[in-house]
């Protein structure tokens, strides 16, 4: 196993739109993972710690970028860190963020901030990599806190973190669940990028696709079960975009 | 073969005595479907279950177990893990005995495979056998697994109040005689047993449209057929038709350090050669990247490879990967597909 590239290293926390659940699941972490605090160094951590320290290795960033300004904030991250990791669905996809991709930006502005619309600069959302390079990502809404230890683990030692670029459908067949279309239920694990332990099917409800698409996925195959499960195409575009409407639109109606 | 007779009443006791003894895997109902889970108390036991949404092979090889640990704290040692116990499988059906039969022979060849080899010696099997088909999708008469003479320590058959127990081996027969009171069969036991058999074999269709021996060289003449582009635009690559699979033994191996980074696990989880990554190797090329490929990959080693390599079928026709299957993938079609436009030629 290779020497960690760093042997303490410095690790900051930085978000953006969120609802910083996901840094929460950091620090909920510790209960089962207190040695993450002998592994690395915290140094800047607003959600947990009165730290804001700019000299930093390892950066994990929550959140969706949603205003042209937020750019200039995550390069200044960028150009600091050796590692960027992008923590969770908004930072890692757009997440929810990207709905408003959707929708024409004079509504979304108008139905948000009212009649002080002008005020607010704002802009499409989109993840972080849109806009700089990004090393790692843990994805989820929010992350699994077992996944993020690994993640952690992976860059002590200097290794790309293992996460899964296989369906749902694997861990949950692995945990020997019943089919959520057996029970009459819709499911997007056939193509959502597994991880999560197949938590949402394990408890009886069917996947909606917060960890992201996996690559290569069979699209037409997932829209003709969907299709044969009862859904309308307007329902099955629902299902495509809830978490992942960057994916589909990008930028969308805003662009 | 010899035959004994154990009155259903008394299944629960034996099933409670075993457990004090051996960890008891049994089939219990989960939702409206069925699994094989290690039993905690003889009343969840299902023997009127039909098929297990995963094969009893998970009590041999688990999806998900530690095979090492590394302690890299002064030097570097690796210390392996072999986790087996007595265990007893209650309530095997006999397509996945003959799945067994291949696993068997899989983990024992090239590099003897510890961690399933020590598990499956201290294991019994208590198989049953079928009387009627799981539904619609088995095909087990046409593989030939629909009964089994061989491969169990004890063989349940269900005569209504009593089951008539063949006795396979010599631990079959200890088990018997230590746990439950199972007494000899009389003329009536056997004759009762011959007409439950003999109601039993017109239940069971014939699915594959031709026999099963052909398939070898059948799928040796269909390496291009189109009908694996048709699968490959079907199929979803979710792996879940080989996790549901009674003999399908591949998997991936995994090490985790801990957060001290001196001490790590090495795991192995189940893993599929439908999935997208399964054959992507080191120089970044990947030599089954069509979902095609993959589809033809499996049939082939279902049909053909499997049974050329091992002598044992790799298909039993449970039918759980057709069940399992969200777009209808199905391996029995498949085959009746290629062996009808074989013989339009």
């Amino acid at each position: 196993m290779s020497k960690s590239p760093v042997a303490k290293p410095k690790v900051a926390f930085f978000d953006f739109a969120s609802c910083e659940g996901c840094q929460l699941t950091v620090v909920d972490s510790l209960q089962t993972h207190l040695d993450l605090l002998d592994a690395v160094e915290i140094v800047n951590f607003r959600e947990a710690a009165t730290l804001d320290g700019w000299d930093f290795d390892i950066a994990f960033v929550e959140g969706s970028i949603t205003r042209p300004k937020d750019e200039e904030r995550l390069r200044r991250i960028r150009e600091q860190a050796k590692v960027l990791v992008a923590l969770g669905a908004c930072a890692d996809t757009g997440c929810v963020n990207a709905l408003k991709n959707l929708q024409p930006p004079e509504e979304v502005r108008r139905y948000v901030y009212g009649e002080h619309a002008d005020w607010y600069e704002t802009y499409a959302a989109r993840p972080l990599s849109a806009v700089v390079k990004v090393d790692a990502v843990v994805p989820g809404c929010p992350i699994d806190p077992d996944e993020f230890v690994e993640v952690v683990k992976a860059l002590l030692v200097g290794k790309k973190p293992p996460i899964p670029d296989y369906p749902v459908c694997v861990e949950c067949k692995l945990k020997g669940n019943v089919c959520i279309f057996h029970v009459g239920g819709i499911c997007m694990g056939p193509v959502t990028r597994a991880g999560c332990g197949a938590i949402c099917p394990t408890y009886g409800d069917g996947c909606e696709g917060c960890r992201g698409i996996i690559p290569h996925p069979n699209e037409n195959a997932m829209e003709e079960v969907l299709d044969e499960a009862g859904l309308t195409l307007d329902d099955i575009m629902h299902y495509f975009t809830m978490f992942n409407a960057y994916r589909e639109v990008g930028t969308g109606k805003w662009e | 073969m010899r035959l004994r007779v154990l009155p259903k009443e008394r299944v629960p006791d034996l099933v409670r005595a075993l457990m004090a003894d051996y960890r008891v895997w049994g089939p219990k109902a989960k939702g409206p479907q069925f699994a094989f889970e290690p039993l905690y108390d003889p009343a969840e036991m299902r023997l009127d279950y039909n098929i297990s949404i995963l094969s009893p092979k998970v009590a041999l090889q688990p999806p998900q177990e530690r095979v090492a640990v590394f302690h890299l704290d002064g030097g570097f040692t690796v210390e392996p893990v072999i986790e087996a116990e007595p265990t007893v499988i209650f309530g095997m059906h006999t397509c996945d005995l003959h799945a067994l039969a291949l696993l068997d022979k899989a983990f024992s060849a090239d590099f003897p495979d510890a961690h399933y080899l020590e598990r499956r010696k201290k294991t019994l099997i208590v198989s049953m056998e079928c009387l009627q088909p799981c539904d619609e999708h088995s095909f087990c008469k046409s593989m030939g697994t629909w009964t089994a003479d061989s491969g169990y320590d004890l063989h349940l058959i269900d005569l209504g109040d009593a089951y008539g127990v063949y006795v396979g081996t010599e631990a079959g027969e200890a088990l018997l005689a230590k746990y439950a009171q199972a007494r000899p069969a009389t003329d009536a036991d056997v004759r009762r047993l011959n007409e439950v058999m003999s109601t039993k074999w017109p239940r069971f269709p014939h699915r594959l449209n031709f026999d099963a021996a052909e398939l070898p060289s059948l799928l040796a003449t269909a390496y291009d057929h189109p009908i694996w582009a048709e699968l490959g635009d079907r199929c979803l690559s979710c792996g879940s038709c080989t996790n549901v699979c009674p003999t399908c033994y591949c998997f991936n191996v995994i090490d985790s350090p801990d957060l001290s980074l001196k001490e790590a696990v090495r795991m192995r989880r189940w893993d599929s050669c439908q999935l997208d990554e399964f054959a992507r190797v080191a120089s970044g090329e990947n030599f089954r990247e069509a979902r095609a490929a993959r589809q033809r990959h499996r049939m082939f080693r279902k049909g053909k490879w499997l049974y050329e390599r091992f002598g044992e079928m790799g298909c039993v026709g449970c039918g759980r990967c057709i069940r399992a299957c969200l777009t209808h993938i199905n391996i029995v079609d498949t085959f009746n597909a290629i062996h009808a436009s074989q013989h339009r030629r």
